[in-house]
Order: structure tokens, then sequence, then C-alpha cells
């Protein structure tokens, strides 16, 4: 049955009626039988759209995308677990120093020039976090900020090696950038330790990490070229 | 609302933060993870608004669209409300060359009579999402927009070229139309 209300019973439904059409609505539906069960068909119906579930894919497409972007497809891709994997890894939870360590890592890759850490990424981001796994979060970061040390320490040392071709100035004002660098560097890391949440303080902590390295980078290669 | 997050969403969220971050680097692993926690639900999307057979071919298209846009992801919201807005502008994208042979400019209620509605036994009746599949495709975008992904009248306008008033009506007429295979 349909009467002159009965288009409007959505609007209602989603308060989108100005007061006075509202209104007259509402005394409209304490005498209609047929409105209140249409405006209470059309409610269920709107819950049931917000419940409707994603049922999970039969078919992996990530080999087809991996593909089209360019990237290599990760072995566990074929495992028949990856499914139950990525359903769990949505209920995961990061620690700062994983966010820390990812940054670290997707910092380094902007840079181009630790690609070896690639591999440690995987892991890091692999890791299940609940709280009883602290070793495996530990041994995450550590390992990405001994590879960042690493790196620093080679770049460092081949700039060592091309110092004498810098002149006083250049080598003055990098050694002061440095500095600041690390002191910067040391502040994040202590803002970090202070409030281990924050996601900005873990990515302007790598920001930062990079910085340096880039530095270092860009001084290597003047000395080179000198 | 980041303040009605519990923590293990909060961080969830700061994960997929940072993965979104590595992957707009180059990260491919850290893409794959991103793709992994929201194929379902962009397939399921890309399924039920073009009813059709394209759907994984979509649904990889909006996932190699997603890595192409990466860069102008700000995380000003939230990623998967983010490759979701991108996937709805794919899925518009690809509707002009999608044929689709059911009467799309059928009236919505219309569309449904004479299959089965519902009975006590689902395999005797039509249940919900056959019946929204079977909705014409403009009432059921709409629907999908408004009633599944919480798209507002004037956005569902803007993105399918309609006028609000048109995407009041055809969710009406969606809403009118799906009543009888509401799940008993």
């Amino acid at each position: 049955m349909k009467d002159q209300w009965t288009s409007r019973l959505s609007e209602y439904l989603d308060d989108e009626l100005q007061s006075a059409e509202r209104q007259a609505l509402e005394a409209h539906l304490d005498s209609c039988v047929a409105c209140r069960q249409t405006l209470d068909e059309l409610r269920r119906v709107v819950a049931q759209a917000a419940a409707l579930n994603d049922r999970s894919l039969k078919k992996d497409l990530w080999p087809g995308i991996a593909r089209r972007i360019g990237v290599s497809v990760s072995p566990v891709v074929h495992d028949l677990d990856v499914r139950r994997r990525a359903r769990e890894r949505r209920r995961f939870t990061f620690t700062v120093p994983q966010l820390a360590a990812a940054a670290m890592a997707f910092l380094f890759a902007g840079g181009g020039a630790v690609l070896m850490i690639r591999g440690q990424r995987t892991a890091i981001g692999d890791q299940p976090t609940a709280d009883s796994r602290p070793p495996v979060r530990l041994v995450g970061l550590l390992d990405s900020t001994a590879q960042y040390d690493a790196s620093v320490a080679q770049l460092q040392q081949a700039l060592a090696a091309g110092r004498g071709k810098l002149d006083t100035v250049t080598v003055r004002v990098l050694e002061q950038n440095l500095a600041l660098i690390d002191k910067a560097i040391a502040d994040a890391r202590a803002a970090l330790a202070a409030d281990p949440s924050s996601t900005y303080l873990s990515m302007h902590l790598a920001q930062t990490m990079r910085t340096k390295l880039e530095l270092l980078r860009r001084a290597q290669a003047i000395a080179v070229r000198t | 609302m980041a303040a009605t997050l519990t923590r293990e969403q909060r961080t969830a969220a700061d994960a997929e933060m940072a993965d979104a971050a590595l992957a707009a680097s180059g990260d491919g692993r850290a893409f794959e993870r991103l793709y992994h926690g929201h194929v379902n639900r962009i397939h399921g999307l890309v399924r039920r608004m073009v009813d059709s057979d394209q759907a994984d071919d979509i649904t990889q298209d909006i996932f190699v669209r997603a890595w192409e846009k990466l860069s102008t992801f700000r995380g000003e919201a939230a990623f998967g409300t983010w490759l979701h807005r991108l996937a709805v502008n794919v899925i518009l994208g690809r509707r002009q060359t999608i044929s689709t042979e059911r009467g799309r400019f059928l009236d919505a209620a219309d569309a449904l009579d004479g299959v089965p509605a519902r009975s006590g036994h689902v395999e005797m009746g039509m249940d919900f999402e056959e019946a929204l599949a079977q909705l014409p495709e403009g009432s059921r975008q709409v629907f999908l927009l408004h009633d599944v992904s919480g798209y507002k009248h004037e956005e569902i306008a803007k993105l399918l070229g309609i006028v609000p008033g048109t995407s009041k009506s055809q969710l009406h007429h969606a809403r009118m139309a799906l009543r009888k295979y509401l799940d008993r």
C-alpha cells in the first residue's frame, strides 16, 4: 500500500526531512499501520546492508598485480595458508619499535642505498606483535639500526678516505651539520623513548637518520669528484 | 575520532600508515600487506557494484592504480578510506565500458518482480545479496554507495553525474525493492 508519505520514508529514516515535514510524517505514522510497517522494513534493509559480509577471495589476485606493478611475488603468497595469515595480519598490532624500524627501512629504500635490508623489512612486517614476543620485535629494530649504523660507518669511512680532497670550509660545514644531525637524532630517540606510541616521532627519527645518510652520501660524492 | 579507537585499532592504523609510506617508496612487500588487508572488502565492493565477471580484473586495476597513486596518499584519512574512494572512482570509470544486459533503466521495484522472494529456506528463494545484484545499475550503485559505503547524496550525485534528488529517489526505490528479501 502506498500513500503520499511512502516515498518520503527513506528520507525520514536518514533524517533528511525538514522539521515541519518530519513532524507531519510522524503524525501520519501514528495513524498508518502500513507506513509503520514499511518504515520498519526499510530500517531492516539499511541494517542488513551495513552488515553485508565480504567473502574471502577464492583466487589470489596478488601475483597478477605484482606482475603489473613490477614487484617480485613473495613465495609466501603461494602458501596455502596465505589467507589465514592475511586475516590474522589484520588483527596484528605493531609497536613503535617496529614502526620505527619500518620507517627506517623505508627511508633507506627511498635513498636507494641499503637494498640489503629488504629481506629484513619483510621479516619485520610479518612478525606478529603480540606483547608476548618482545625478542622478535627487538631483533627487528636492532637489526635495522645495526644496518643503518653499518651504512653510516661505511660512508664515513669512504668520506674519511677522500677527506683530503675537500677544502677546509667544506669539511667544517660538513662537521657542523653532522653534529647538528646527530643531536637531532639523539633528541628524537629520547623523545621516542618517552612517547613510544608516537608514529610522528618514529617518522621524524627516521627522517633525521635519512638526512644524515644523504649528507654523507653527497659529501662522499663531492670528494670523489674533486 | 582517534580517541574512540582502541589501542589495537590505533596501532593497526599506524601500521597501515607505515606500510603505505613504505609502499610509496617502492616497497612491494609493504604493498602486498596492504593488498591482503583490503582485497576482500574491495573485491566485495567491485562485485556488487558491477556485478560482472570482470570483478577480478577491476580489483586488480584498483590495486595497480593505488600503487601508482600512493604518492598522493597524505594520511589525512585512513588508508582503507583512501583506497575505497579510489576504488569507487575506478569502478565508475569502468562502468561505461561494462556491458550490462540487465535493464538499467527499469524501475528498481519492477526489476525484482517475477523473482521468487526469499522464503523460510534459503535455497528456495533469493537472498539479500542476490536481490541486490538484480537491481538496476543506477539504484544498485546509489544503494551501495549510500547504505553500504556511507557516502552522502551530494557525494553520490557528483560521482554518478546526477542530482542529489535523483540519488535520494534511487535509494528509496532500491530499499523498497529489497524489503522482500530481508533475511528472516
